[in-house]
């Protein structure tokens, strides 16, 4: 991550600078500092958004923990997942997985984000080398990357909007390609996870 | 089919409430001062990721903003002669795995441009209904998470999302 930030954050500078100079046609019409406040306003408006959904996630799930309900429904939680995570024995961890998958495919995105970012904190609690990501790590956070989702909401909404005749007729074909997508990143996964083992 | 989709998909969270709320009833649980405990940890990791969140907003702001993006696309366009893809789709492809508003109004515009059923704008939705926006999700889900060293995660992204993209690609083709 150092290095993927460093570089991106680099290019932008060195093509704000290029941009700038005279003689060439400027595309941006966005100034730097403009760049640079803007982006960092956004992403405190947009933690504050979630700060809210998040908040209510974390009450409804600890509802359902206190409850007992997670427990009642830790077995058949645990069939489902066994196949990714067959060494995760924590029923909350793998309650908070399955429902970050199921949020993603119904696209209830932040919802699907709490969920996702829950278990990844859980995730790190238990694993045994804090500075490398364990092999759950990877596999829950490219799993949920390729996620499916079950209906498109925005892509539909935008082009029948634009007096698509059709606007639903790419739920199937994205419905195929994410499963291949999803297929395609456990497949990877499975077999780097023997390959980078930490050190 | 897809209203039945859609129906199911808008349920799930109200379902989702109410199944949590009534077992909570049911077996007698506070659930008010279970959910205000719950509540509380929620928001504590909503201000721990901020500095992730800052972070990987001001270097996907600098990219789009500052023109390096379409400098990338000059970059990659041989490749994607080869590959077949249309030309059109390009920034649309480098855009998804950094921002998703971004995409979205690439997505309007290719509707507007060349119309809504056109191959164009049929392949870029379906392109972007089977793919996440990859690095934002990384530096959000790692950035609660004391790990530095991601190993393979970015590499087994990158490939999924090149595997959706490209069957999305063949699909709308044939489809």
């Amino acid at each position: 991550m150092n290095k993927i930030w460093a570089i991106m954050l680099a290019a932008g500078i060195l093509s704000f600078g290029f941009s700038s100079l005279p003689g060439t046609a400027a595309d941006g019409s966005v100034s730097f500092s403009d760049s640079l406040f803007t982006s960092c306003e956004e992403a405190v408006y947009f933690v504050i958004g979630l700060a809210g959904i998040m908040g209510l996630w974390s009450g409804f799930m600890n509802i359902a923990k206190g409850s007992g309900l997670i427990h009642s429904l830790s077995v058949k939680c645990r069939k489902i997942m066994s196949f990714l995570f067959p060494n995760i024995k924590d029923e909350d961890t793998l309650m908070l997985m399955l429902m970050g998958f199921m949020a993603n495919i119904f696209g209830a995105g932040n919802s699907a984000t709490v969920f996702s970012l829950q278990a990844m904190k859980k995730l790190d609690e238990t694993n045994p080398r804090k500075e490398y990501a364990s092999n759950e790590m990877c596999m829950f956070a490219t799993v949920n990357m390729s996620m499916l989702q079950l209906v498109p909401v925005t892509v539909v909404d935008i082009r029948s909007r634009a007096g698509s005749a059709a606007p639903e007729d790419i739920i199937l074909p994205s419905l195929i390609a994410g499963l291949l997508s999803t297929i395609t990143s456990i497949a990877v996964c499975k077999i780097c996870e023997r390959r980078s083992a930490p050190p | 089919m897809s209203h039945i989709l859609s129906m199911i998909s808008s349920a799930f969270l109200p379902a989702l409430l109410a199944i949590i709320l009534i077992y909570g009833f049911v077996k007698k649980a506070p659930v008010y001062d279970l959910f205000i405990e719950g509540c509380r940890e929620g928001l504590s990791s909503a201000a721990n990721i901020t500095p992730y969140i800052i972070a990987i907003f001001l270097a996907i702001t600098l990219m789009t903003d500052s023109g390096a993006l379409s400098a990338l696309e000059k970059l990659v366009a041989p490749v994607f002669n080869i590959l077949g893809l249309p030309q059109e789709l390009l920034s649309f492809m480098i855009m998804r795995p950094v921002s998703g508003s971004g995409t979205l109004v690439l997505v309007e515009q290719l509707a507007e441009n060349f119309g809504a059923d056109s191959f164009v704008c049929r392949c870029a939705s379906t392109m972007m209904g089977s793919s996440e926006t990859l690095l934002y999700a990384i530096a959000v889900y790692f950035g609660v998470t004391s790990v530095k060293h991601l190993r393979h995660t970015v590499a087994v992204g990158i490939a999924g999302y090149i595997i959706g993209i490209w069957a999305s690609f063949l699909l709308c083709k044939v489809m």
